[in-house]
């Protein structure tokens, strides 16, 4: 054996067979390093990041049609708007366009609800109508909360429409009678509220927080204005920051 | 590709194990107190407890995750089965195939209905349907390519290009959903963004 081996070697150092590169050029290594597929759907990973990526990008630079406005500009609160509460001194206001149907803003609603309950009339909280095409029952949700609001329980419905969301919304069959059935439950005069549901001047108030909203560029919903400025990503813990920086001032 | 069936098989079978215990665990919680909050129902879109109230989610009468908790535990000794090293006979491997086809076209049920009926996303259901793609795929594969499922002639070329590209045609089924759910609750994730 070992002398076999030694023959063996000799050559290799030797005169005659000098190249000695080859001998290790014959015997690839098994593996053929990354198989196609391997690499195609690697490819295909990247290719779908990047998408999202730019997908997220156009997004968020596409985020402030809703463009800053005057703290006063009467777009923003008309006298007749519906407001959860008002601060007499006025150093804080948050606007917020809302659809009843839309999943955001549900999100934000038990948000605000705790904002509410820390700041009470600290603060002054103005809803504005903006239900959107896509939502079936967007539209009769906002006039039926209207319709409350005729009979002293904006409030009221308000909550109960977003505590509820889950079960009527997403739907494309209509929801009048599970809304006629919230007026029933908040002890509102049913013949009066359906009235005013049907009303085409409930529609149209609507129509007008709605008309109001697109004027300032809004394009989406929840969109919160505080103090004029555009809320970008309202939550609990954004809103809080610039309520607490207006109050200090 | 071959070695990875097992793996799937186990992997798979013990997510999904997991994922539906979970949701047997939450749905008894449910029953004994309408009003709790399942720990998976984040908001109205990330939401197990508004998910797991709807008809679909007993579309047979009984509480879907409990096909889970069944069905899942038996992929998951499936999968232990063949990394031991057993080679099943023909029929045994038939019956994982149905098993798991009935897998796959319920779950693609649920997320049609999901996303397009009930429109909110329960997340431990999302890890069903995560893992019962790739059960069916590769016990699929596995199934045409050792001639378990006979495929004629003209097929052959199609079943080898996808034994080949086994995992591209995974990731490419996976975005097909990815980008449905993206698309279908753009609203909530821009919030996010």
């Amino acid at each position: 054996m070992a002398g076999k081996r030694k023959k063996n070697t000799r050559p290799a150092g030797g005169k005659r067979t000098r190249p000695t590169a080859p001998k290790a050029a014959p015997a690839p290594p098994p593996k053929r390093g990354m198989s196609t597929n391997l690499k195609m759907t690697i490819g295909l990973v990247v290719a779908a990041l990047v998408a999202i990526g730019v997908t997220v990008y156009i997004s968020k630079s596409g985020e402030s049609t809703a463009a800053a406005t005057g703290a006063n500009d009467e777009r923003l609160v008309r006298p007749d708007s519906r407001k959860l509460s008002t601060a007499a001194d006025g150093k804080a206001t948050l606007v917020e366009f809302l659809d009843f149907e839309c999943e955001a803003c549900g999100a934000l609603y038990p948000q605000t609800e705790q904002l509410r309950a820390e700041y009470g009339d600290r603060i002054t909280f103005v809803v504005r109508y903006f239900p959107l095409p896509g939502h079936a029952n967007g539209e009769p949700a906002a006039r039926a909360v209207e319709a409350a609001a005729a009979q002293g329980k904006f409030e009221e419905m308000y909550q109960k429409m977003f505590e509820t969301q889950s079960s009527w919304g997403e739907q494309q069959t209509s929801q009048d009678q599970v809304f006629l059935g919230f007026a029933e439950e908040l002890g509102l005069d049913t013949a009066a509220f359906q009235a005013a549901f049907a009303d085409p001047a409930t529609a149209a108030r609507v129509q007008k927080d709605q008309d109001d909203g697109i004027s300032l560029g809004v394009d989406r919903t929840p969109t919160v204005y505080f103090n004029g400025e555009p809320v970008d990503g309202p939550s609990y813990d954004t809103l809080k920051d610039l309520i607490d920086k207006a109050l200090a001032s | 590709m071959r070695r990875a069936l097992p793996w799937v098989l186990t992997v798979g079978g013990a997510l999904g194990l997991v994922a539906a215990f979970v949701l047997t665990v939450e749905k008894i919680a449910l029953l004994k107190d309408p009003g709790y909050t399942p720990s998976c129902s984040i908001n109205p879109i990330l939401s197990c407890g508004s998910v797991m109230k709807t008809e679909q989610a007993e579309v047979f009468g009984f509480p879907n995750p409990l096909m889970g908790v069944a069905g899942f535990a038996v992929v998951l000794t499936v999968g232990v089965v063949l990394l031991a090293g057993a080679r099943p006979p023909r029929w045994f491997m038939l019956g994982l195939q149905v098993g798991a086809t009935f897998g796959v076209v319920f779950v693609h049920w649920l997320i049609f209905q999901s996303l397009y009926r009930i429109g909110a996303l329960c997340p431990y259901c999302m890890v069903v349907w995560t893992v019962t793609i790739p059960v069916f795929w590769y016990t699929t594969l596995h199934n045409l390519t050792t001639g378990v499922v006979p495929v004629p002639r003209s097929w052959r070329r199609a079943v080898e290009g996808a034994a080949r590209f086994h995992s591209l045609v995974l990731v490419a089924w996976y975005l097909v959903i990815v980008t449905l759910v993206g698309v279908e609750f753009w609203d909530y994730w821009r919030t996010l963004l």
